[in-house]
C-alpha cells in the first residue's frame, strides 16, 4: 500500500480531523468526534508503519485494521447500551459490567491489546525488517562520513 | 490508622526510597558520557525500559486522582486508564524514527532530535524546551504536591518536612546518575506498582466478588448520607455512571479517550524511552511489557474507584467528604497488607514520575535552552552544570509545590495536554513527514507557547470553553493547524531541503 507519495494527503486528513473533533466537542457531537478519533490513530498508524514508503498490505489488515473495525465495534455497543439503559440499571450484565462498559472493557481496552500489542510482535519484521535496519544504518554510515568529510 | 500500621508503613515505604537510592547510586558508574548521562541512550532491554515507561506515565494522578474520579462520576475516566494499547500504537506511529535518530547523530534528549531535523533551528529548540519546561514543572510540582501531603499527613509531619527527605534523597540520586538511574529507579518503582495493583485488584474481588455487586449497589442505591466530622455528606449514586462513558458530559469521554491514547506518542517519558532502548527490534516487545504493566496499573486504579462506590454504597463506609481520598478509605477498609501497598504504589508512582521530569527540566536548563541561545559547553561542563541545575530545581519545585494551591488532577492533565502541543508538530509530524517545514514547526511552537499560557490565564479566569471540552484540545489542534498551513507555504528543512539522513529516518 502507497503511503511515501500521499503523505501530504495523510497529512491534511490528519489536520482536518483534528479540526473536526474539536469542533464536534465543542457542539457536543461527541460520539461522532470519537469515531473520528478512532480513524485519526488509525492514519498516524499508517504512516509511521510504512517501510520505504510502502506499508504492507499484511500488516494493514492485522493488527491496523481489526483494531479499527474492533474499536469502532466497540464504541457502537457501548453507545447502544448506554442509550437502551439510561437513567436506569441494566438489565443483564457482562462477565459482571453494565454492557456498555463491557464493550469498552472488551473491544477498547483487551481488544486494543490483542490487535495493536500483539499484532505489532507478531508482524514485527512487517513493521521494522533486520534487512531494513541493517540498510539503514550502512546508508547512515555512509552519510555520516560524508558529512564529516565536509565539515 | 494505628501507631503500629504507621510505622509499618514508614519501614515499607522508605525501605523503598532506600533501594532507589542504592539503585541511583549504583548506576552513577554508567552515566560517564553526556549520552547516558542525559539520555540513557541505546543502554537498557525492553522490561527495563517497559517498566520505566510505565511507572513514568503512570503518576499520582493515576493512583490517587482516578480513583476519586471514578467514584465521582463513574467510568468516565477509565477509557484513560485502559488505555494499554497506547504503547504500541506509538511505537507503530513514531518508534522507529525516533530510534533512528539516535543513529543519526549523537542524541541525549529530545532538543538534539529537533536540532537534527530542523538543522539546529534554535528558535524551535528553544520554544520546545519551554513549552516542555512549563509541563515538566507541572507534573513534578503535582507529584511532590501530593506525595508530600500524604506522607505529611499520615505521620503527622509538616510537608515540608516529608517532601524534603522524599524528594531531597531522589533529587540526590537523580543528580548522581541522570537518565541512567532515572530509567533503573523507575523500573523498580515500576514493578513496586504492578505488584501492588495485582495485590490490591485480588482484594477487590475478595472483598465484592466482582463488579456486578458494584453495579447492582450503584444502580440500585439512590444515594447514602452520613455525618463526617460535623458535617453532613451525601454521595448520590447514578445508574449511568456505570455506563462507558460514565455520568460526565459526552465531550469528556471523548477528550479522555483520545488524548491519552494518542497523547501517549507525544510524552517525552514515551519518546525518550524509545532511544534508550539498545535494540530498536526490541521495540515490539518493550510495548507488549509496558502494555502488560499498564493493564496491571490502570485496572488497579479501575477497581480501586469501584471498590470505593462499592463500600459506600453499601453503607460499609461512610461517603467520603473528598473524592480523592477514596483510595485510602478502600486501602483502611482491607486492612494492613493493603495499607502497605496502596502507599508504596502512590510513593512509587509519583517519585518514578517526578525523576524523570526532575531530569527533564534539568537538561532543558543546562544543556538544550544554553545550546539554543548558542552557549555550547563542552560534556563533561554539561553533565556537571546540570547536576547543579538538578538541585536547585529539586529544591525550588518543592517549595514551589507547597505553596501551590493546585488540585493533584487539574496539574496532571495539564502536563499531559501542554507536552503534547508541543511534541505533535515537532516530532509526531516532523518526523513521518517530510513536507514539515522548519517555519512550519516554528510557528506551532509559538502558538504551542502562547496559547498554553494565554489558555491558562483564561480557564484560570473562569472562561467557560465550548462544550465542556477541556482547555488543552484547542491548544493542540490549533498548533497542528498552524504548523501544517504554514509547512505548506514553506521551504526550510522539508522535501529536497531536508537533510538526506533525516529523509532516510521517514522513509525508514
Amino acid at each position: 500500500m502507497e503511503i511515501g507519495k500521499n503523505r501530504t494527503g495523510i497529512v491534511l486528513a490528519i489536520t482536518v480531523l483534528w479540526v473536526l473533533i474539536t469542533i464536534c466537542g465543542w457542539t457536543g457531537r461527541w460520539f461522532e468526534g470519537l469515531l473520528m478519533g478512532v480513524l485519526l490513530m488509525l492514519l498516524h498508524m499508517m504512516m509511521g508503519a510504512a517501510q520505504n514508503g510502502k506499508l504492507d498490505r499484511k500488516l494493514f489488515m492485522y493488527p491496523l485494521l481489526t483494531w479499527f473495525v474492533v474499536w469502532i465495534a466497540g464504541f457502537f455497543f457501548s453507545k447502544y447500551y448506554s442509550d437502551l439503559f439510561l437513567n436506569m440499571a441494566p438489565t443483564f450484565k457482562i462477565l459482571g459490567f453494565h454492557p456498555s462498559f463491557a464493550a469498552i472493557i472488551l473491544a477498547y481496552w483487551i481488544g486494543g491489546v490483542l490487535t495493536l500489542t500483539l499484532g505489532l510482535v507478531k508482524f514485527d519484521a512487517l513493521w521494522l525488517s533486520d534487512e531494513n535496519w541493517d540498510a539503514f544504518k550502512r546508508k547512515m554510515d555512509q552519510l555520516n562520513q560524508k558529512e564529516g568529510a565536509h565539515e | 490508622m494505628s501507631s503500629s500500621v504507621k510505622w509499618l508503613v514508614v519501614i515499607f515505604s522508605f525501605g523503598m526510597i532506600l533501594v532507589s537510592f542504592l539503585i541511583g547510586w549504583a548506576a552513577k558508574k554508567k552515566a560517564s558520557d553526556a549520552q547516558s548521562f542525559f539520555g540513557g541512550t541505546a543502554l537498557f532491554g525492553p522490561v527495563t525500559v517497559g517498566l520505566s515507561t510505565v511507572a513514568a506515565v503512570a503518576s499520582a494522578f493515576a493512583v490517587v486522582g482516578v480513583p476519586g474520579l471514578v467514584y465521582s462520576f463513574g467510568n468516565t475516566m477509565n477509557l484513560w486508564m485502559l488505555s494499554s494499547c497506547a504503547f504500541a500504537m506509538a511505537y507503530l506511529a513514531i518508534g522507529k524514527k525516533i530510534r533512528a535518530m539516535a543513529e543519526v547523530g549523537p542524541i541525549a534528549s529530545l532538543g538534539d532530535i529537533a536540532d537534527l531535523r530542523y538543522d539546529n533551528h534554535r528558535g524551535i529548540k528553544a520554544l520546545l524546551s519551554m513549552v516542555l519546561f512549563i509541563g515538566a514543572i507541572a507534573y513534578l510540582a503535582s507529584q511532590i504536591s501530593a506525595c508530600s501531603a500524604l506522607f505529611g499527613h499520615l505521620l503527622g509531619w509538616d510537608p515540608y518536612v516529608a517532601g524534603f527527605i522524599i524528594f531531597g534523597i531522589l533529587t540526590l540520586y537523580t543528580t548522581l546518575s541522570g537518565e541512567v538511574g532515572g530509567v533503573l529507579t523507575q523500573a523498580f518503582q515500576g514493578f513496586i506498582m504492578v505488584l501492588a495493583g495485582l495485590i490490591m485488584i485480588v482484594a477487590f474481588f475478595v472483598m465484592t466478588g466482582g463488579f456486578g455487586a458494584v453495579v447492582d449497589v450503584v444502580s440500585m442505591t439512590p444515594s447514602t448520607t452520613a455525618v463526617v466530622d460535623g458535617a453532613e455528606v451525601v454521595k448520590n449514586f447514578s445508574p449511568n455512571s456505570m455506563n462507558g462513558w460514565g455520568a460526565l458530559p459526552g465531550s469528556i469521554a471523548m477528550t479522555w479517550m483520545i488524548i491519552p491514547i494518542i497523547g501517549t506518542m507525544g510524552q517525552p517519558q514515551v519518546l525518550t524511552r524509545m532511544y534508550a532502548l539498545k535494540n530498536p527490534k526490541d521495540m515490539p516487545k518493550l510495548g507488549l511489557y509496558a502494555a502488560l504493566g499498564h493493564m496491571v496499573v490502570g485496572f488497579f486504579a479501575v477497581t480501586m474507584g469501584y471498590a470505593a462506590l462499592y463500600l459506600v454504597g453499601k453503607g460499609l463506609i461512610p461517603p467520603i467528604a473528598n473524592a480523592d481520598n477514596a483510595i485510602f478509605a478502600v486501602a483502611d477498609y482491607v486492612g494492613v497488607y493493603a495499607q502497605l501497598f496502596v502507599y508504596a504504589a502512590i510513593l512509587a508512582a509519583s517519585m518514578s514520575t517526578a525523576s524523570m521530569f526532575l531530569t527533564l527540566s534539568a537538561n532543558i536548563l543546562s544543556r538544550d535552552l544554553p545550546s539554543a541561545f548558542g552557549f555550547k559547553l563542552e560534556h563533561k561542563k554539561q553533565m556537571n552544570l546540570s547536576r547543579g541545575v538538578t538541585v536547585i530545581i529539586g529544591i525550588l519545585s518543592i517549595m514551589f509545590a507547597l505553596s501551590s494551591g493546585e488540585a493533584v488532577a487539574i496539574l496532571g492533565t495539564f502536563g499531559w495536554g501542554t507536552l503534547m502541543s508541543a511534541t505533535f508538530p515537532t516530532f509526531i509530524i516532523g518526523l513521518t513527514w517530510k513536507g514539515a517545514s522548519s517555519e512550519g514547526v516554528f510557528a506551532g511552537l509559538i502558538t504551542a507557547f502562547v496559547t498554553n499560557i494565554g489558555a491558562l490565564l483564561m480557564t484560570s479566569n473562569g472562561f467557560k470553553w465550548p462544550g465542556g471540552m477541556p482547555w488543552y484540545v484547542n491548544v493542540i489542534t490549533l498548533s497542528i493547524v498552524v504548523t501544517v498551513v504554514v509547512s505548506l507555504f514553506t521551504k526550510s528543512c522539508k522535501d529536497e531541503n531536508l537533510d538526506k539522513r533525516v529523509d532516510a529516518v521517514i522513509e525508514l
